[in-house]
């Protein structure tokens, strides 16, 4: 048993609240970096974390270790997320909720698809205008691809933990995010090619007419 | 704009992505890098693909704050709390119900097995009741001595004259 994590959980199982509180702080960081790019509210991803933080001590006395706490954990976490989709979508709440003015302007991922198909040329950004327009990708991705994209990008998960935690095989994996890294391409494509990648601070001087 | 060819480009890609995220075996690897050495569309489709996951770095790792932390343990004790609550004010209540299912299946394993026995035992009371008119009369019986002769008097209707006689 090489994870640290599993043998907090364990002593978690055996009544430890110090434990538990030891895995929140390791834990908190990561789990609302990945829902919150997954539902794209950070209000809605905190709500979502504490509710996976308590199925988690819920489940305590049930634990059995496996190879990874964090595969166990982020399952849990897709299930939250997945519940909380299904909810949405009975209350029909608009949960990607686009800025309706910003850097990109009032319709943004409109812009953003514009931009992709070659309609309109894109220009250089700033670095708020590079996060709206990385989000807005991203958002664009089924929450499926975006969840495997997440876990692979802030997780570093492999195929096959990425496939334990979402209930998939591997190759099923490997064909999802083939799919939506694919997909971020072709929207991002057309911004790195207008210069080089936005450093922090600095605002990229137009080149377009030289 | 892709230059590969359209129904291998799927394929290509998954490869590619895999590639770059370290999910092919050592024969694959080498099975993808010399195409990539021979195939200048390819080796652009891979540094766009690596740009565009680059650029997700813009999205950043979110900071949590010590009121988030806080509340989540108090959220999460307060839940527990009130299900150990709500549990022992249960117990009562789940006590009396398991007592009350235990002695009604008992009550009812001792009525299907009262009416099991009672249905598949012969009772020697009713034997002895449907006997009764032979019983009565058995010394007269005997005295005929011939079985065949008494079933055929019953035949005539004799005895069922004496029993009408008797009601």
């Amino acid at each position: 048993m090489g994870d640290p994590d599993v043998r907090l959980m364990l002593e978690v199982r055996d009544g430890s609240a110090a434990a538990f509180e030891e895995l929140v702080l390791r834990y908190q960081d990561r789990l609302i970096t990945v829902l919150e790019h997954l539902v794209g509210n950070r209000d809605s991803a905190e709500d979502l974390a504490q509710e996976v933080f308590l199925r988690v001590y819920r489940a305590r006395k049930r634990y059995e270790p496996g190879a990874k706490f964090s595969t166990w954990l982020f399952t849990i976490a897709n299930n939250v997320a997945a519940n909380a989709r299904r909810g949405r979508a009975r209350r029909r709440e608009v949960t990607l909720r686009s800025r309706d003015s910003g850097p990109l302007g009032p319709r943004p991922l409109d812009v953003l698809l514009q931009v992709s198909s070659g309609q309109i040329p894109a220009r250089q950004l700033d670095k708020a205008e590079a996060c709206d327009i990385v989000r807005l990708a991203v958002a664009a991705l089924n929450e499926r691809q975006r969840m495997a994209v997440l876990l692979s990008k802030f997780e570093g998960m492999s195929y096959v933990d990425i496939g334990e935690t979402m209930e998939l095989t591997p190759q099923a994996v490997k064909s999802l995010l083939s799919r939506a890294r694919n997909a971020l391409r072709e929207v991002l494509e057309p911004y790195f090619q207008s210069g080089d990648h936005p450093t922090a601070g600095e605002r990229m001087p137009d080149t377009s007419a030289e | 704009m892709s230059d590969l060819p359209a129904q291998t480009d799927p394929i290509l890609t998954e490869q590619l992505v895999a590639y770059l995220d370290g999910e092919l075996d050592a024969e694959q690897c080498r099975r993808i890098e010399q195409r990539l050495a021979e195939d200048d569309g390819l080796r652009r489709r891979l540094q766009s693909l690596e740009r565009a996951w680059e650029w997700l770095d813009e999205l950043g790792a979110s900071q949590t704050s010590e009121s988030f932390t806080r509340s989540t343990l108090e959220m999460v004790t307060s839940a527990v709390a009130k299900e150990a609550a709500w549990a022992e004010a249960e117990a009562p209540r789940r006590r009396r119900w398991r007592w009350t299912v235990v002695a009604s299946a008992t009550a009812a394993a001792g009525l299907v097995g009262f009416f099991s026995v009672a249905l598949l035992q012969p009772d020697p009371n009713r034997e002895l009741i449907r006997d009764l008119p032979v019983l009565e009369n058995l010394d007269a019986y005997r005295e005929v001595g011939d079985i065949e002769f008494l079933r055929m008097l019953h035949r005539e209707g004799l005895f069922a004259q004496e029993e009408s006689d008797e009601s």
